[in-house]
């Protein structure tokens, strides 16, 4: 789940490599012809980087997402919604080691991916620096943030890494099960008593803005993104996704005669294009600097994880272990 | 919310087995997200599964059978002193060690339960038994693998389990607390002709030999360790309980409790 | 001071806020060397490649490759082998393989019968 969503690039972006000019058009036109770039390739430095840090940032949103709907496993109301959230969040755990495993393969060891993630070096994303307030909370992301995932990740598993595509491709599949059973608990919240329905609506006025913020702000069309699509290491810009998944789950969302808190929101039938407020981007980088409401929690629970489990990974590790790049 | 044990010991004794096993399956799913590595945070997370899905299966039989409510309010609409979960199962999750030395001892003694259900009369019943011997045969080899391993892993490893063992033993003594109806039961003929349920002691003394000879075959001294020697933690099974259940059940039933009649 | 949570299980961690100058939580090889998993579904089919586990052993590998990828679906078998292993082909020498299609003796393709059946059979009817 959790498809990496927008996390905007760092001041350090690769530019235009002086590696050899005949190695990058073979690796071009590789691209270009549709075929998958493969581990032990070769590839612009660039390419390499850029890639390590998108699937490095999904495979952390993983890890850090399971922590929000992981709240809520203890108090989910009966059987059928319990086993389903457990199965759900462990899910969001198996992807995250999925997605390790493909960044691993470019070169950089999960031991180093974590440690990034923990220090605040490396970014996740922003949406899961929010609190899940109340049970509702787990319906609507449950339901639309795994649907904004899923427009990320169908776009991205037609890019160009051969690991990455891999992965994906599993993860999408469980994605089908997570998205149905998050519209569940949504529907049946929404069709059930006033005060489960009171539920939803606040955890839909409350979640809103950070999807909205999801797929980023406009793209602006540098150069560096230019590079990004010929290379299909970024697949789709982020309005089109936006657009993609506002049009496929707004309907879904006001069928229920549930309300969005933006008067603005509509679709424009002459052009197809939904119309919104634009978000407030001052607030998203904010949030995702640090200052939201969860940051530091997130982080240091998964300090914590890492460091209470760290005599059991001491105690099992051997001298003469023998380490790997791996294939994926 | 008013409860009811029942009187009959065959359903007030998978009532017993339903409750521990949705008590140890809560506490389990308390590791997903914080596990000591993703790939064990993943296969204990199946566990914690098996076992709430196991505790459903029998409710579901005590709801159809012996006339009970469903599931969902059997279990998330019931007064403390109605549980008949054990201490050990309702104690908070501690560290790795102390869950995992927990998961073993408990999932040894299920291993146990399920095989002498399997040999009941009655065709549902038995049905339901070898089909879930199957998934705690996956729970038990888990267990073992890891006990051995952290056993046998470091220094640092091996006191944190002999440590965590001391404290889980007493209250895994405690999962053969005699209870009501006990001595009926073992009277019971089974599929073979011979009664199927071999009773508390019975199945207290099969479990503690092969545990002792499974510690032995990994290198604990449990002689010294003392275990033989202590008392077991009692009180569970009469639906007595320490200070960890009602906080426990506070929070698995906080959602449903806003509207117990709610679909949710 | 632990960091105060909505969520009941966090608030029981007693997590402290990480500091700003947080030195590296993980050491080198802290998460195990890496095994490849082989995955195959039913008896017959082949076993195929579908990622891999970190683990400290080939056992805990086996133990943690049938919760990874036998989670869902049908699986009937598992192979697990150290990645260190493996010995991987350079794609740079993928050339080598590239005049293998065109190699039509090897390929069933490449032998067409028929013209001269049928080249024979009419000579034969003109010759009667």
């Amino acid at each position: 789940m959790y498809g990496g969503g927008y996390v905007p690039a760092g001041a350090d972006e690769p530019k235009a490599s002086a590696e050899s000019p005949e190695l990058l058009a073979q690796f071009e036109a590789r691209i270009a012809r549709g075929e998958k770039i493969e581990p032990r390739d070769w590839m612009p430095a660039a390419y390499r980087k850029q890639l390590i840090r998108m699937i490095e940032q999904h495979a952390h949103s993983e890890i850090i997402g399971a922590l929000p709907e992981g709240t809520w496993i203890t108090r989910a109301p009966g059987f059928r919604r319990k086993l389903a959230l457990m199965a759900k969040v462990q899910d969001e755990v198996g992807h995250a080691q999925l997605l390790y495993s493909a960044a691993e393969t470019l070169g950089k060891s999960r031991e180093d991916m974590l440690n990034d993630l923990i220090n605040g070096k490396s970014k996740y994303s922003n949406v899961f620096n929010y609190p899940a307030e109340t049970w509702a909370d787990v319906a609507v992301i449950g339901f639309l943030i795994d649907a904004a995932a899923i427009v990320n990740q169908v776009a991205n598993s037609k890019g160009s890494y051969g690991p990455y595509c891999r992965a994906l491709e599993r993860i999408c599949y469980e994605e089908s099960f997570h998205l149905k059973q998050g519209h569940s608990v949504f529907v049946w919240l929404a069709t059930g008593t006033t005060m489960q329905r009171e539920m939803l609506q606040s955890a839909l006025n409350r979640w809103w803005e950070p999807i909205m913020h999801f797929f980023g702000p406009s793209d602006t069309m540098s150069q560096h993104t230019e590079t990004l699509m010929r290379w299909k290491v970024k697949m789709a810009s982020n309005d089109v996704m936006r657009q993609q998944f506002l049009n496929m789950y707004v309907p879904k969302i006001w069928e229920l005669g549930l309300s969005l808190p933006d008067p603005e929101l509509r679709k424009d039938e002459s052009t197809g294009q939904w119309l919104f407020t634009e978000p407030n981007w001052d607030t998203f980088f904010q949030v995702i600097n640090g200052n939201g409401p969860c940051n530091r929690e997130r982080l240091a629970v998964r300090k914590v994880a890492e460091e209470r489990g760290a005599w059991v990974r001491a105690a099992l590790r051997r001298a003469d272990a023998r380490y790997a790049t791996p294939l994926a | 919310m008013t409860f009811s044990i029942p009187s009959n010991p065959l359903p007030r004794y998978l009532l017993q087995i339903a409750d521990d096993q949705l008590v140890m399956g809560h506490r389990n799913s308390e590791w997903t997200g914080l596990g000591p590595i993703l790939e064990e945070d993943i296969a204990f997370s199946s566990i914690a599964q098996d076992q709430v899905g196991h505790s459903l299966a029998f409710y579901e039989i005590l709801h159809q059978t012996y006339g009970l409510d469903n599931p969902d309010q059997t279990a998330f609409n019931r007064p403390e002193n109605g549980m008949l979960s054990s201490w050990l199962v309702e104690q908070t999750i501690g560290d790795y060690a102390f869950s995992l030395v927990r998961h073993w001892c408990y999932d040894q003694a299920v291993a146990l339960r399920y095989e002498s259900l399997a040999q009941i009369q009655d065709s549902n019943l038995q049905a339901l038994a070898i089909k879930l011997r199957g998934e705690v045969k996956y729970h038990t080899f888990h267990a073992q693998t890891w006990m051995k391993s952290l056993l046998q892993g470091s220094e640092e490893s091996r006191l944190r389990m002999l440590s965590a063992l001391k404290e889980v033993w007493p209250l895994a003594l405690g999962m053969f607390e005699a209870w009501p109806g006990e001595t009926d039961l073992m009277r019971e003929p089974g599929s073979q002709g011979h009664p199927w349920y071999p009773g508390e002691k019975n199945l207290q003394d099969l479990w503690q030999t092969r545990a002792l000879e499974s510690l032995a075959s990994w290198g604990v001294e449990v002689e010294a360790l003392g275990l033989q020697r202590m008392e077991p933690v009692l009180g569970g099974r009469q639906g007595y309980h320490s200070e960890h259940l009602a906080p426990l059940l506070e929070e698995m039933t906080a959602v449903f409790r806003l509207d117990p009649q709610a679909e949710w | 001071m632990p960091i105060l949570s909505l969520d009941p299980r966090v608030n029981r961690l007693q997590a402290e806020e990480v500091p700003a100058d947080q030195a590296p939580v993980l050491v080198p090889g802290d998460h195990w060397p890496s095994y490849q998993v082989f995955h195959q579904r039913r008896r017959g089919e082949k076993h195929s490649s579908v990622g891999i586990v970190h683990a400290p052993s080939l056992e805990i590998a086996m133990a943690m490759a049938k919760e990874q990828f036998a989670r869902r679906g049908e699986t009937s078998n598992l192979w697990v082998v150290c990645t260190a292993d493996v010995l991987e082909m350079d794609y740079a020498d993928e050339d080598v393989f590239r005049t293998t299609p065109a190699k039509s003796y090897r390929d069933p393709a490449g032998y067409k019968v028929n013209d001269k059946i049928e080249a024979y059979k009419a000579q034969q009817t003109t010759l009667r």
